[in-house]
């Protein structure tokens, strides 16, 4: 092996902890990454331009929430509001959370927890990526015309008039971006259909891959409707051809169906993921089995079906039938089982487990916290008579950034921790990292927790001004807002320092069972040249930590130091 | 190795390297069977996401048939079933030639296979050549989607109460009349084709001149394979074009006259009466919104196959297939099988209601 191997490791018979030439560095050059088909380094451009997509979704926010400090104007006209909250939205929902935890952090984590060398297929992955860029263009299009101010859920007949380029723009920058998750979706099913390790049968797979499993086959089931309904609308809008614009016989609540149709499952690609992650964190970080492994596993797949026969709550004043309401709301509910099912198992699993609180675990718990609230104020709105007062008001926005952008970015911030050795080499500071966390947390629950307040008072949501006794919970609001910008930005920031100044990362610092702990970080540009041997990935007994490496080993390593074999199956020292 | 092709520096292709030399393998397969199922899974799920796509266009025909059967009755009338049965039958014989070709390249059959593709391709290019008549049709006749239709009555204004009159007269003479409204809007019709065909005739040309020029020379099998595709494709539309003008030309001499002038001749006066207080339905457009929408989007489908397909035939040039690796062909086959389906579903759904 030509490579150059640099292990930490004062005894050859631990497995490879670091390497010198891995995934990040073995070609150079702006073609080796604009080019390459290592899903490693396509999960590291996707986690790039998820967080610009973060951080100008979120100066949109921090303007709105600055403009709604007082009922009068402060920063922007009534107009330009419009158009920023439906940026807002449509930025933070079609470029970050959907792509997110799947398409940033699964392409780097999905074929490695796999023992794999790639993606099934490479290409389409890196396809996939330039969809993505593609449709944020178009975006930021939509962004310079101008003029895009109907919400990020396009409804008819806002959406077909006159002078319409920037809808036009934003619509094909949806249709693209459908494209990019489908062939997302499409590659992770596969993978984890064909190119399983020996001995990784579906029931012991890790929850991650379940979940993603699961948000995959959304994915795909979901996101066709979307780009034909977007499709229609651009027709639509540039043909006239009658279908939703009711000036011409169409049928404007025929398209709040078929949006709903994909967009409600499109949640559950956002939040699946995120609980997928919380599956890994809170057993690795209690180091401790997973409770009720198939339960959690089944879960998974029980939201993905549940979460198609839901849409019709969206629309429970948009004239449907009381019928097809009762049903929709009787559906709804629901889904809080498998939801349930989840969140006690994960308490169970943390039950006398040796819980540290490392950043990826205060990340997971806030989850935890949130998730629970924000399942449990969805029961409000899925209750008819009760959704009828709130429909249409703060308490539905502070409800869906519960679950939303609360769970789904904990679970991503998460993740981002809980990997960020293996992805980047490197330790990040412990210390920031929770500091850090605590801002996240107390800045999400100060901006949103007065909305449902605010909400169940009477206001509406999307409206530039309000009555003057709102006043002090949106300055709370407001100042959350502020909070939890701050505390991003101090997340990046520590993130991107250990990158220069991190101590090297061990392969295996917080003590995981699953592969992706046996490979080096960062890994070699193949993963593994040869599949490894995949057993429970949550018997953390397997692992026992060592002082000199500074993290965990394999348990047949530490007790004799006569080269029995490892299960890393790299010990090419 | 896929990886190493694109990636400038080869420093990491590293050890599995030795372990297979074998180009139709890519890097992160074990096995060729492994390699097969994995594509063939993910054309399977690529399929079920078409199906979605188009099920979005079927819903809207459920809703709106449902809602609006007298325009679905009304406005299929101005289809011409067998134009599109001709296609449908088209479509049906290039799906049994793919196949055809799929077996081909299991047993190693290269000139076989690439029989069968170049008569799949050119299947296509006739269905789109059938279909580029029958839009340009529709278009002169204003049976346009809801924001262009123009109602038909704007010329059987003309031609009912003539219909009527001749029967009262017997006098064939404002027959006749109907048939020349008609018989100019066809003419504008083929006018308007003239200038596909026109460009079609130099694309054969063009691409006949070149194909022979290359045909035998080994350096450029690419360049002759494409200029073959796209002679191909060209001679399918123009035979497309011409077939359908050429139908609709005699069927129109004969029909009409044949049976139309017979029953304004024998019905009773009250029955052409009635005829005429039938009302065009108020949405009527929205039928050729259906068409227009479900019909294009299938043909762009079978535009995305055609380049498929044409990419097959210049690698089956290049003798990429074997034996062993047949991936490729058999999940475009797939792919065309599916576009076959969906006009096995838009046929009756459009063009026999009633």
């Amino acid at each position: 092996m030509a490579t150059v191997v640099d292990s930490s490791d004062p005894k050859s018979n631990y497995p490879i902890q670091y390497r010198e030439l891995n995934y990040l560095n073995c070609s150079k050059g702006w073609k080796s990454w604009f080019f390459t088909l290592d899903h490693k380094r396509i999960g590291i451009m996707y986690l790039m331009g998820v967080t610009v997509s973060f951080f100008l979704g979120g100066l949109f926010a921090m303007l709105l929430r600055t403009e709604l400090l007082s009922p009068a104007k402060i920063l922007m006209g009534p107009d330009t509001y419009n158009q920023m909250f439906t940026l807002h939205g449509a930025i933070m929902t079609f470029l970050v959370i959907i792509p997110g935890v799947p398409a940033a952090i699964g392409n780097i984590i999905l074929p490695v927890m796999l023992g794999a060398k790639d993606v099934a297929f490479p290409r389409m992955n890196l396809g996939s990526f330039y969809l993505w860029m593609f449709g944020a263009t178009f975006f930021l299009a939509a962004l310079v015309i101008g003029g895009l101010d109907t919400g990020w859920t396009f409804y008819t007949p806002y959406s077909v008039r006159e002078n319409n380029a920037s809808i036009i723009a934003a619509l094909l920058g949806v249709f693209v971006l459908g494209f990019s998750s489908i062939f997302t979706g499409l590659n992770f099913i596969v993978t984890i259909h064909t190119m399983r390790p020996p001995g990784m049968t579906w029931f012991k797979m890790p929850l991650f891959l379940w979940a993603l499993y699961a948000t995959a086959l959304i994915q795909i089931l979901a996101t066709p409707v979307l780009g034909i309904t977007g499709l229609l609308l651009i027709v639509e809008n540039v043909f006239r051809i009658g279908i939703f614009d009711p000036s011409l016989g169409g049928d404007p609540v025929l398209f709040q169906h078929f949006f709903w149709f994909y967009s409600h499952p499109a949640v559950y690609v956002m939040i699946l993921p995120a609980m997928g992650v919380i599956s890994e964190v809170i057993a690795v970080h209690s180091r401790k089995h997973i409770f009720g492994y198939r339960f959690i596993a089944y879960s998974s797949i029980a939201i993905a079906i549940f979460g198609f026969l839901v849409w019709g709550h969206h629309m429970f004043v948009s004239g449907q039938s009381k019928v097809v309401a009762v049903i929709f709301s009787a559906i709804t509910f629901s889904v809080s089982i498998p939801s349930a099912i989840k969140v006690f198992n994960w308490l169970t699993t943390m039950y006398k487990g040796s819980i540290r609180f490392t950043t990826a675990m205060c990340y997971g718990l806030s989850f935890l916290f949130i998730f629970a609230i924000g399942g449990l104020t969805g029961l409000f709105l899925a209750t008819l008579a009760t959704d009828v007062h709130l429909h249409d008001t703060y308490f539905v926005v502070a409800h869906f950034h519960y679950v939303m952008m609360g769970s789904s970015l904990m679970g991503l911030f998460a993740a981002v921790h809980h990997w960020w050795p293996k992805i980047s080499g490197k330790m990040f500071s412990e210390f920031w990292g929770r500091i850090a966390c605590l801002g996240v947390f107390l800045g999400f629950n100060l901006t949103f927790f007065p909305q449902f307040m605010l909400g169940t008072r009477g206001m509406p949501r999307r409206y530039y001004t309000y009555l003057p006794e709102f006043q002090e919970l949106h300055v709370l609001s407001s100042m959350g807002a502020y909070l939890l910008g701050i505390s991003s930005a101090l997340m990046v920031a520590t993130l991107v320092y250990s990158i220069y100044r991190g101590k090297k990362a061990p392969a295996n610092p917080w003590g995981g069972a699953s592969l992706e702990w046996q490979c080096s970080s960062p890994p070699p540009h193949n993963n593994f040249d040869h599949p490894p041997l995949a057993g429970d990935p949550y018997v953390m007994e397997s692992v026992v930590y060592n002082e000199e490496i500074g993290g965990f080993v394999p348990a047949e390593c530490q007790g004799d130091n006569n080269g029995s074999g490892t299960a890393a199956g790299e010990k090419e020292v | 190795m896929n990886t190493a092709a694109t990636t400038p520096t080869d420093e990491h292709a590293d050890s599995h390297d030795h372990e297979h030399h074998d180009p139709r393998l890519a890097h992160h397969f074990d096995s060729h069977q492994q390699q097969f199922d994995t594509g063939k899974l993910g054309i399977w799920l690529f399929l079920v996401t078409e199906v979605l796509f188009f099920s979005g266009l079927f819903g809207f025909y459920a809703v709106y048939r449902s809602l609006h059967p007298e325009v679905f009755l009304y406005a299929s009338q101005f289809l011409d079933t067998v134009l599109g049965a001709a296609n449908t039958i088209v479509l049906l014989f290039s799906s049994l030639t793919m196949a055809w070709g799929v077996r081909c390249a299991q047993l190693g059959q290269t000139k076989g296979l690439l029989t069968c593709l170049v008569i799949t391709l050119a299947c296509a290019a006739i269905f789109l050549g059938v279909k580029s008549f029958e839009y340009t049709e529709k278009a002169h006749h204003g049976l346009l989607w809801a924001g262009m239709y123009q109602s038909p009555e704007h010329h059987e204004a003309a031609a009912v109460p003539a219909a009527a009159g001749a029967v009262e007269s017997g006098d064939h003479g404002a027959a006749h009349a109907d048939d020349h409204s008609d018989d100019a809007l066809f003419e504008k019709t083929k006018h308007t084709l003239s200038y596909m065909t026109t460009v079609l005739w130099a694309v054969i040309l063009l691409s006949g001149i070149g194909l022979a020029a290359l045909f035998k020379n080994p350096n450029q099998k690419t360049m002759a394979a494409v200029l073959g595709c796209v002679l191909i494709s060209a001679i399918g539309l123009q035979l497309g074009a011409y077939a359908s003008i050429g139908y609709h030309h005699f069927g129109h001499a004969a029909e009409p006259t044949a049976q139309e002038i017979e029953m304004a001749e024998t019905v009773p006066a009250e029955y052409a009466k009635q005829k005429e207080k039938i009302p065009e339905p108020k949405l009527a457009g929205t039928f050729f919104s259906v068409y227009f929408c479900m019909t294009g989007l299938h043909a762009i489908h079978i535009i995305g196959g055609m380049i498929a397909i044409s990419w097959l035939i210049v690698r089956t040039v290049h003798g990429a297939f074997t034996t062993y690796y047949f991936g490729a062909v058999d999940f475009i086959g797939l792919y065309w099988h599916l576009v076959d389906l969906i006009w096995i579903y838009l046929f009756p759904l459009l063009y026999l209601i009633n």
